[in-house]
């Protein structure tokens, strides 16, 4: 309505019909304003280039500065050689891990500071949990680096107390920590939007019923929350599938992973064509992991 | 990155449209009741046959431009476009793209001092990562590079290098005579040569009991060096190196030699802490690491910090390489460019340089001006009869794509 | 909330408060490990050498560092103020308005959030090389209003959600043009949601690696490629001087946008 309503700030009559033919072409001039430069930008930064990347991914081999070569599978089919299999299966091993490591961790956390934390506290104890977060990615994983290598903080600590000393660094250990740890907050703060919004009164039915702790938790506390645990889930998954820095300074030479591998296609090797096929299949893998949460989350839904 | 996601915990409830996981208070986006308003008149008779438009459209359109873009690519490729309007760089600035351990505070200070033109230096760890960014149009600013010999070869292929005015140049007649006319640049037509060295082993004797000699005690002591040595994230150097250990050449282009030396790095893969060029210093000294694969300009500049570290060229040879400084055809301040480089080439300035940084000099008078301890150590300067084994690199034409694969499959494997 | 009655005792509720405690140990143990080493006299990250403040000293006068500092807030404090605009408008006019491909516009609109960081610069840089428009400043700045315009939009969608439309819908009653409606109406009520959603793309924006990576040149060198190409090259603890100074600097600004966010929610729920 207030698109055809003619600028007329002296009239104070509450909007008089619009004279329409002459001013049809303003209903679009609203919103074209208002969607149109961003749906622009993103059209152009983002759709465009990504449809780039799935055609570039059907040239095998292609290389910046040589004649493109024909349309074909070639790349795809590199892809299924061994060696790559193996990347993408460490990769989406990694995710995996992470995700089941963030759950295990994190959940006790959530449920403390969503249930048994002092009320007025809450939010502060979340929000400095959340915190590290805010600080780059970047001196984090380094900062994993000083304590994990084998004159590290964390050798020094186990000799003090006579443990055995570990040698983490540039392996797949030292990635699933460097990993657990960046996304662990993204857990504890899904779960414990989740967990806040729990009935207490359940919990407390359950018991009074008989049940045990460990019934109470796996029968009512867990089928409660288990959008939240999805969702939690869900963002690990794709966040960590897709990390780039904490293998490239934890894994050493033992842990190339979809994204290191991408990088290097571009920015050290130049073969464009292979690198676009590992980005299209990252984001398959992405979409998949979406598509099923979608699915479940929806049919949960229905069921709560 | 991470920062990024956290956001995401907020703002990725909404389009996962979940239930129970918005905060109170907040109900989902997709339900606003906000007054919706219709465009067209009847949205869902025009709809039909307006988005049919819309999608032939846009298809049309992404067609369009992805043809344009793959006619692109071959075209971009040469450092991309041409030298005048690149909006980056300021004329009083002088950008530079070189390694990490060839220009210093002081040297730039001195040329700043002398020309009045700022410099900005900026660092790459290998001539592959060099030469992606100079093809991906990320290299516009630089007005002078410093590539490997080989990759020398490659930019000239590939019509990257602008040719070199001689006559703005002095002091190229004062290069000791291999570097007067070099293989990979006859004439040092669009280059010319800054620091030569070796590529060898570097280890700590405290670390280690055994006293390396040659690649093949890699493999032979991969026991001892277990997790505990490193190589150089440098294709050809690591695949070379495991070629002359097989008694091949470092720039073979046999398919079955490649092969036998990847299987060889194979069978060492296990053992690697990490491919890492530069930063070793550290867990070297630590003892995190025994032994890493280095070049000599970073190994002797190690050895002279700490008498426990040893270098070694390999017996069996290894890769006689020079650094080089080349002005890209987009530089947009090839006069700065050449400044530098008379700069450079003044025997003192060389000399000192030299003294702070230890990489190997190519220019006579600038050796005959070094302090005597650096003009007579044998890493900096070897004796003949270990130059006489090592080899340069060289380009490998079209068995560099075999190179690539190798190189991509043993860093996945 | 009315004082439900305790929570059923029976879980082990110290072994809960224990692990939590824990787990806070977890994610601040690397904050202090960086910290403490930050002021470290060594030369080497590895060992413990006296108390020495030569590493702030040292920081504060590498050109380069702060060089690429100022890249990074350039590109920051640019790309987040035009999102800020775009974004804005992109949420209300997503809020406003029923039009064909409108979900499929909304689902684009997702897309910076869902797709890895990974493929979005490779895409950018390929798009960019095709193009043949030379990597700058402004490549970053242009390739990172993308996701940060992404973010604010869905930050003000869901505050946009919780408004009352009669408040406009009165404004225009009482003649105000739709511009200014616009602004003195909407705008004020949607300021929360618009600062804390530039706060956190400002954030965002610092931290990324990659998509600067791959669409940096021209000289340009934000923060994070200067820190990790010194990671690469060798770390010397004025790095982990650095990191100190910005860690303090970004939990202040989190703590800010976690406020403004959540009195933002504490007003709109009463």
């Amino acid at each position: 309505m207030s698109t055809s309503t003619p600028p007329s700030p002296s009239t104070l009559q509450p909007s008089p019909p619009p004279a329409p033919p002459p001013r049809r072409w303003l209903r679009w001039v609203q919103p074209l304003l208002l969607l149109g430069p961003s749906g622009l930008w993103l059209v152009v930064l983002l759709v465009l280039p990504t449809l780039l990347i799935l055609d570039l991914s059907f040239l095998p081999g292609l290389r910046p500065g040589a004649a493109p070569p024909d349309y074909g599978l070639g790349n795809y089919l590199q892809l299924l050689n061994k060696t790559y299999r193996d990347v993408i299966g460490r990769s989406l091993g990694f995710a995996l891990i992470t995700t089941t490591a963030c759950l295990i961790l994190g959940f006790p956390v959530s449920y403390w500071i969503a249930l048994k934390s002092p009320k007025r506290w809450r939010v502060l104890l979340l929000i400095a949990f959340v915190l590290p977060l805010w600080t780059s990615s970047l001196l984090r994983a380094y900062a994993w680096v000083s304590i994990l290598r084998p004159t590290g903080v964390l050798n020094s600590l186990l000799s003090f107390v006579h443990l055995p000393t570990q040698d983490w660094l540039y392996t797949e250990v030292a990635v699933g920590i460097g990993l657990s740890y960046s996304f662990l907050p993204y857990m504890v703060l899904i779960l414990y939007a989740s967990l806040e919004k729990l009935d207490l009164r359940l919990l407390e039915a359950s018991a009074d019923l008989g049940a045990t702790p460990l019934q109470t938790f796996w029968k009512v506390t867990v089928p409660q929350t288990l959008p939240g645990i999805a969702a939690g889930s869900l963002l690990v998954f794709i966040t960590s599938l897709g990390d780039f820095v904490v293998p490239e300074l934890l894994g050493g030479a033992s842990s190339t992973t979809m994204s290191r591998l991408i990088y290097n296609q571009f920015l050290r090797v130049r073969n464009w064509g292979l690198g676009a096929a590992l980005s299209m299949l990252l984001i398959l893998a992405v979409s998949i992991a979406i598509a099923l949460l979608m699915k479940y989350g929806d049919r949960n839904a229905t069921k709560a | 990155m991470t920062v990024r996601n956290v956001s995401r915990c907020f703002v990725r409830l909404a389009p996962t449209r979940l239930p129970g996981c918005m905060p109170e208070g907040h109900s989902i986006p997709m339900k606003h009741h906000y007054p919706q308003r219709s465009l067209g008149r009847s949205p869902r008779v025009v709809s039909t046959s307006r988005r049919r438009f819309l999608q032939a459209s846009a298809a049309a359109l992404s067609g369009l431009a992805l043809s344009n873009c793959r006619r692109g690519i071959s075209d971009v490729q040469t450092g991309s476009t041409s030298n005048n309007g690149t909006a980056s760089a300021q004329p009083g600035t002088l950008h530079i793209y070189t390694w990490a351990d060839y220009t210093d505070e002081g040297l730039a200070q001195l040329f700043t001092e002398r020309t009045g033109i700022e410099v900005v230096i900026d660092i790459y760890d290998s001539n592959e990562v060099m030469l992606a960014k100079m093809q991906a149009g990320g290299g516009d600013a630089y007005s002078i590079i410093y590539p490997s010999d080989y990759m020398v070869e490659e930019m000239i292929e590939l019509g990257m290098l602008s040719e070199l005015d001689h006559s703005k140049l002095q002091g190229l007649d004062t290069l000791f005579p291999q570097w007067q006319n070099p293989s990979y640049d006859p004439g040092n037509a669009h280059s010319i040569p800054m620091s030569w060295g070796t590529t060898g082993l570097l280890y700590n004797t405290t670390q280690l009991e055994i006293e390396p000699e040659d690649w093949s005690d890699l493999w032979d002591y991969q026991d001892l060096l277990f997790r505990r040595m490193t190589l150089l994230d440098d294709m050809r150097e690591v695949i070379g190196a495991s070629l002359r250990s097989l008694g091949y050449s470092y720039n073979s282009t046999n398919p079955d030699e490649i092969e036998a030396a990847y299987q060889l790095l194979v069978d060492l893969k296990p053992a690697i802490a990490s491919f890492q060029s530069f930063g070793w210093e550290d867990q070297l000294l630590s003892g995190d690491l025994a032994l890493v694969m280095a070049y000599s300009v970073d190994a002797i500049a190690a050895t002279l910090e700490d008498p426990s570290l040893i270098y070694v060229v390999p017996k069996s040879g290894s890769s006689l390489w020079t650094d080089t400084m080349v002005i890209p055809k987009s530089a947009p301040n090839p006069e700065a460019a050449y400044a530098w480089m008379n700069l450079f080439y003044e025997p003192q300035v060389s000399a000192d340089v030299v003294s702070r940084l230890f990489f190997a000099t190519p220019i006579q008078p600038a050796f005959e001006l070094l302090p005597e301890d650096l003009q007579t150590n044998d890493d900096l300067f070897p004796p003949d009869e270990i130059l006489a084994k090592c080899e340069g690199i060289a380009p490998v034409g079209e068995a560099i794509e075999l190179y690539d694969r190798l190189w991509t499959e043993l860093a996945s494997a | 909330m009315k004082p439900v009655s305790q929570p059923p005792r029976r879980f082990p509720i110290p072994i809960l408060g224990i692990i939590t405690l824990i787990m806070f140990g977890f994610m601040y143990f690397p904050i202090l490990v960086l910290a403490v080493f930050s002021f470290n006299a060594s030369r080497y990250s590895a060992r413990w050498e006296g108390f020495s403040l030569q590493w702030y000293g040292r920081l504060f006068n590498d050109g380069r560092i702060l060089s690429a500092l100022q890249d990074s807030i350039t590109v920051a404090t640019v790309a987040v103020a035009l999102s800020a605009v775009l974004g804005t408008l992109m949420a209300v006019g997503l809020a406003k308005y029923k039009f064909p491909g409108k979900s499929l516009y909304r689902g684009v609109s997702y897309l910076p959030l869902i797709i890895p960081d990974i493929a979005i610069a490779v895409a950018t840089l390929v798009f960019l090389a095709t193009m043949a428009i030379p990597l700058s400043l402004w490549t970053i700045i242009a390739a990172h209003m993308v996701f940060c315009l992404a973010y604010i939009a869905v930050v003000v969608s869901s505050r946009l959600a919780t408004l009352d439309p009669r408040l406009e819908e009165a404004a225009l009653d009482l003649g105000a043009t739709p511009v200014q409606a616009f602004l003195k109406i909407l705008v004020p009520e949607l300021m929360p949601a618009i600062i804390s959603g530039c706060l956190l793309s400002f954030v965002l924006s610092m931290d990324d690696l990659l998509i600067s990576s791959f669409t940096a040149g021209g000289g340009a060198n934000p923060l994070p490629i200067e820190i990790f190409s010194r990671i690469r090259t060798g770390v010397k603890p004025d790095i982990n001087a650095l990191s100190v100074l910005l860690i303090s600097t970004s939990a202040l600004l989190a703590f800010l946008a976690e406020y403004v966010r959540y009195r933002g929610e504490t007003r709109s729920q009463r």
